[in-house]
């Protein structure tokens, strides 16, 4: 794979990432601390052809992002935690009306207006469910400069893939930090584009919400000659509104498998310093995603140099979670530190994949970074 | 090289956060590694600001440093001084610049703490407030060789204006003289 070193921050990393993913839409409000992904958005859109528009407020920003989307364009908006708590509703509707769309969340302290300049992990369990009703969230979560490109180029595949609304959860930390990112090429991102399904044949036959049980619906981009219906509400197989059982019931439960069933397709994890782990009395497994993963895996340098056997499992993709994979690892060691920057937010996940009520945990939420001495005398306490 | 942990701290809007930028660029153009991050307050200006440079040769995962692990802090801002002298490793060194920050007597027996008027320095010698922190920049440099002289030097010109390049060049030869004159006192 050909790679490129760039200097740069998490949140221009993420912009830079968009631009070279092919989208040409951004709309947003800016919020600390996301606002650089609206800057960078602002010089690179006009630079190849795009749009970066600030709306009035938070919801017309995503609604401007989803009305992109809607006419065929790849498209974006960023924001914090307080900015998906208003943009919900609409983010709904992007779910209901599968709608494709990225959204690149930084967080920060909350609940409300929190913390703005401070990190968290708060916003892990609003990105499973921001809005009302059933549907599969697909969250991403960048653990490295790096991760702040790729998993965002990810996430525009897996929109058009799955069309529907795609998290990449940043935090404040990662979005602001300042270093190397090895990347790969403008070339290999854009070969690695897959555009959306479109239906091809007669407009009179074309209908967008009738397909395979597991499988998205086919929207055409809008003004292209193939005319359908938007909608919140329940719909049939033209978009219009319903209330006719079956189709209300299909509907929905095609929300859910179009995810669920294909999960091998959206799966990503890190397994660091995991594999001489054979399940021995004295291993320790760290869980932890996101920036905190970093100063796990300088702890794990820690404890491995004072003779303890410790190694992390990160998820990258934090939904669907990685019910697997985590479960083999809790499965083989019994020493288990889950470490978050919230309380137990995923940690209740992990309990609910694993089946064990035995985790350790170590939570701060007051808007500052767990340091690697924390997790080391962690470990060293509780096991 | 082992880790060097540096701290650069002021108040919002003074431009501290320059200075970590162009250190972790050279270090990395240098073939190393560099990360800089910044805390920072919800006050757009006269907050507490607080710059960490973490410079090492192998990987870094971890972008804070360590309290108790810093080498170097510079303060241009009492309120940022008191709140983060902690950090700084007990013999390690600190810069002040003596009309703005006024360390006690204890903390003088407990670092290495040199008083150099940046400000001032950056305001009438090279005319122009806002390369204080180039002036800073060199004064971290000269005290801790941390980067090849030239490679800071052609970075932090990369990042600026070129209208400002002579300024700037200016501000990092009189945080060199400084440094070394502090040093030799």
């Amino acid at each position: 794979m050909a790679t490129r070193e760039v200097i740069s921050t998490g949140n221009e990393l993420s912009a830079l990432a968009a631009k070279d993913a092919g989208c040409r839409f951004f709309g947003g409000y800016p919020i600390t601390p996301s606002s650089e992904v609206m800057h960078e958005m602002s010089d690179l859109m006009p630079e190849v052809g795009g749009v970066c528009i600030q709306m009035e407020d938070e919801i017309a920003g995503v609604a401007a992002a989803i009305g992109a989307g809607m006419a065929g364009v790849r498209t974006m908006t960023a924001t914090s935690g307080p900015g998906i708590s208003l943009k919900a509703e609409n983010l709904g509707l992007a779910q209901m009306a599968e709608v494709p769309l990225v959204v690149v969340n930084v967080m920060r302290g909350g609940p409300s207006t929190g913390l703005p300049t401070r990190v968290s992990q708060g916003d892990v369990r609003q990105a499973k469910n921001p809005s009302h009703g059933d549907y599969r969230s697909i969250t991403l979560c960048a653990g490295s400069l790096a991760e702040c490109y790729t998993e965002t180029v990810r996430a525009f595949n897996l929109a058009d893939r799955f069309m529907q609304p795609v998290f990449v959860l940043l935090d404040e930390t990662i979005g602001h930090m300042h270093g190397k990112a090895m990347l790969p090429t403008e070339e290999e991102v854009a070969q690695g584009i897959v555009p959306r399904k479109t239906f091809d044949g007669a407009p009179e036959d074309y209908l967008p919400y009738q397909c395979e049980q597991d499988q998205p619906a086919v929207l055409n981009p809008m003004f292209k000659g193939y005319r359908y219906h938007f909608t919140g509400l329940h719909h049939d197989a033209k978009g219009f509104p319903t209330e006719e059982i079956e189709t209300c019931r299909k509907l929905i439960q095609r929300l859910e498998d179009k995810v669920m069933m294909h999960t091998d397709e959206i799966e990503l994890n890190e397994e660091f310093m995991l594999d001489d782990m054979t399940g021995a009395e004295g291993e320790v497994l760290i869980i932890a995603y996101g920036s905190v993963s970093l100063a796990a895996k300088e702890a794990i340098r820690h404890l491995r140099a004072q003779g303890i056997k410790a190694g992390l499992f990160r998820p990258i993709t934090l939904w669907p979670s990685p019910a697997e994979s985590i479960k083999k690892y809790t499965d083989m060691i019994k020493n288990v530190l889950c470490v978050e920057l919230n309380i137990r937010q995923y940690t209740e996940e992990i309990e609910r994949v694993s089946g064990r009520l035995d985790l350790e945990g170590l939570y701060k939420v007051n808007g500052r970074p767990i340091s690697p001495y924390e997790i080391v005398n962690k470990v060293k306490e509780v096991f | 090289m082992a880790r060097n942990l540096m701290r650069f701290t002021g108040v919002g809007g003074q431009g501290v956060l320059l200075a970590g930028e162009i250190f972790a660029a050279a270090k990395i153009k240098s073939g190393g590694e560099g990360l800089k991050t910044a805390t920072y307050t919800s006050q757009v200006r006269g907050g507490p600001t607080v710059v960490d440079i973490t410079l090492d040769d192998d990987e870094i995962f971890y972008p804070y440093a360590n309290d108790g692990e810093i080498d170097f802090m510079l303060s241009v801002a009492q309120v940022s001084y008191n709140s983060f002298k902690s950090g700084v490793t007990p013999g390690g060194t600190i810069v002040v610049d003596p009309n703005l920050v006024h360390p006690s007597d204890e903390d003088r027996k407990t670092w290495n703490i040199y008083e150099i008027p940046i400000i001032t320095i950056a305001k009438e010698e090279v005319g122009n407030v806002i390369t204080q922190s180039v002036v800073a920049l060199a004064i971290a440099n000269t005290m801790q060789n941390a980067i090849e002289r030239q490679t800071l030097i052609d970075t932090m010109l990369s990042k600026v204006p070129a209208k400002v390049h002579a300024a700037n060049l200016k501000a990092y030869e009189l945080g060199e003289k400084y440094a070394n004159e502090a040093m030799n006192k």
